[in-house]
């Protein structure tokens, strides 16, 4: 469903992604976990088209999607959690969501029952301004924001990050949610433990290269990964 | 007296409201000054004297004055816009991720460039509106408010609670808040954040056109220099309100009228253009992020 090839991305001088290759199929939860810098946040926002990249080709639903406009994209299907969730602050919960559903508003209401089914505290809050919630309430808000648009992928940056655990197994229970419900998800984690029980395939991914990639179970056992990711 | 003063700075403090809100709307999105936006407003006077001249010579307006007005003002609307749209793609937008300055940079060059380009145009001397309103005014309380003063604070308040709800109520009014609050993430929810660029430069500039067309028929007279002291001012109001903050903007337009206009009535009128900058050092000193801005942004 999505592919990426050779994939270079730098910011000015400082080359983040040197040639990366990531397939995510359709259905599939793919995790793409790394230390910090390795380059899995510039991954993503290489895919969303904020950022060009220098070389390398993407590749969703056998269509070339790289240098094209964020908003593009998103209208192809790809919505994005990004890292510390921006929720847009002093727009009320209720905006934030119905931003969510720019680019397709089709079904509007039934998607944002199932959101606040999803979080009911985001239906208690929605008026307030999103800047106001906590942490844990604002990544559910970052959530409930991509899945207004209803999206064929979802990718996801740290939504574990900031949280207490069972906020976090929360999370990581909505992802499965929204995969079993047809969801194809691309995570980014630091959680890798989690992470990976939860993953189809996963990627590791150090300075801008993928060292490794394998099923979840494969990396949950690889000797390497124990090391360094999973503290062992 | 204090209350004719007040309906004189009451329509004096619209105008500025007015243009300040172009100010503002570009900077809480692009955090830029366009300093070229007060030569928008000089162009809505000399647009709006080129159209009514128009409508004058073929007669028009003799026999219906008010649609003849109505029209100079959309027409003037319609045009200052283009010119807000074009020079945001020249001007600006090759430059978003060039250092701060140099857009700046390019305001002022506009600037220069629009004031020569209308005094070879038009001439370096003034020009005269081509017809005056009426002298018919309301009597009350001691005070009279003329039908163009009146004409000018109803316009301002329908076009001021206009942009509010624009801003509130619809899609793209929407997409601007996101858009001013973290663009980025505006683009990763599928705006299309150049649009809403053009759309803010378009939107101000009508403004400033409106603006300068009742100002042109309020005077009587129009030259090439009026923007740069109309757009000081109302950047004054905008800082004054808090740059950034549209209902600021509105709020420090009315109050910097206000000021002058009693400032000048009970202390001395030489120093009218004065009022303004005490009253925006004054509100700085007590309140840094002027009178309804944010003090500290909360960037989660
Ligand atoms: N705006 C930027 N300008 C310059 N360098 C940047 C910028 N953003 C990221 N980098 C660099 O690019 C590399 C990859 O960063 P990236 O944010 O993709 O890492 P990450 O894997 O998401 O890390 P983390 O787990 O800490 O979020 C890092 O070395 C970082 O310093
Ligand atoms: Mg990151």
């Amino acid at each position: 469903m999505l592919r990426l090839s050779g994939l270079h991305t730098s910011y000015g001088p400082v080359k983040a992604l040197k040639g990366i290759d990531i397939e995510v199929r359709e259905g599939e939860i793919v995790c793409l976990i790394g230390s910090n810098g390795a380059g899995k946040s510039t991954a993503l926002m290489t895919i969303s088209g904020v950022l060009k990249p220098d070389r390398g080709e993407i590749e969703f639903e056998g269509q070339r999607i790289e240098g094209a406009a964020p908003d593009k994209i998103v209208g192809l299907g790809i919505s994005q959690v990004p890292e510390g969730r921006r929720i847009f602050p002093r727009l009320s919960v209720l905006e934030n969501l119905e931003l969510g559903a720019f680019t397709n508003n089709a079904g509007y209401g039934k998607k944002l029952d199932h959101i606040f089914s999803l979080f009911p505290v985001l239906k208690e809050r929605s008026k307030q301004p999103g800047g106001t919630l906590s942490g844990g309430e604002q990544q559910m808000l970052a959530i409930g924001r991509a899945l207004m648009a209803a999206p064929k992928m979802l990718l996801l940056d740290e939504p574990s990050l900031g949280l207490a655990p069972i906020m976090v197994s929360k999370i990581f229970k909505t992802i499965k949610e929204i995969n079993n419900e047809g969801g194809t998800v691309l995570l980014v984690e630091q959680n890798a433990r989690a992470a990976l029980r939860l993953a189809n395939r996963a990627y590791v991914l150090e300075s801008g290269t993928v060292k490794l990639h394998g099923t979840g179970e494969d990396l949950l056992h690889n000797e390497e990964v124990r090391k360094a990711y999973l503290g062992e | 007296m204090l209350l004719q003063q007040l309906i004189n700075g009451l329509t004096v403090g619209c105008v500025y409201a007015v243009i300040a809100l172009g100010y503002t709307m570009v900077y809480g999105i692009l955090e830029f000054i366009n300093f070229a936006h007060g030569e928008i407003y000089m162009l809505g006077a000399y647009f709006g004297i080129v159209f009514l001249s128009l409508f004058t010579a073929s007669g028009f307006a003799a026999s219906n004055f008010p649609l003849a007005f109505a029209l100079t003002v959309l027409f003037t609307i319609l045009f200052c816009s283009a010119y807000g749209f074009a020079i945001e793609k020249t001007a600006y937008k090759p430059l978003r991720n060039a250092p701060r300055l140099s857009p700046l940079i390019s305001a002022i060059g506009i600037s220069i460039f629009l004031q020569n380009y209308v005094m070879i145009t038009q001439g370096a001397t003034d020009k005269v509106f081509p017809q005056r309103f009426g002298d018919a005014s309301f009597h009350f309380m001691g005070a009279s408010v003329t039908g163009l003063q009146l004409i000018i604070i109803l316009a301002s308040g329908l076009m001021m609670l206009g942009l509010h709800l624009f801003i509130k109520k619809t899609r793209t009014g929407k997409a601007m808040r996101a858009t001013a609050q973290d663009m980025t993430m505006a683009s990763l929810v599928g705006i299309n954040v150049d649009r809403i660029i053009s759309t803010t430069f378009v939107i101000g500039a009508g403004l400033a056109a409106a603006a300068g067309v009742m100002v042109a028929a309020y005077y009587g007279l129009v030259n090439y220099s009026i923007g740069y002291v109309a757009g000081i001012k109302a950047f004054t109001a905008a800082v004054l309100g808090g740059i950034g903050n549209i209902p600021g903007a509105m709020l420090g337009g009315i109050v910097l009228g206000l000021m002058e206009s009693l400032g000048s009535a009970y202390i001395s009128a030489e120093y009218k253009d004065v009022y303004a900058f005490i009253i925006l050092i004054v509100i700085l000193l007590i309140k840094p992020a002027g009178l309804l801005g944010a003090n500290v942004e909360e960037k989660v």
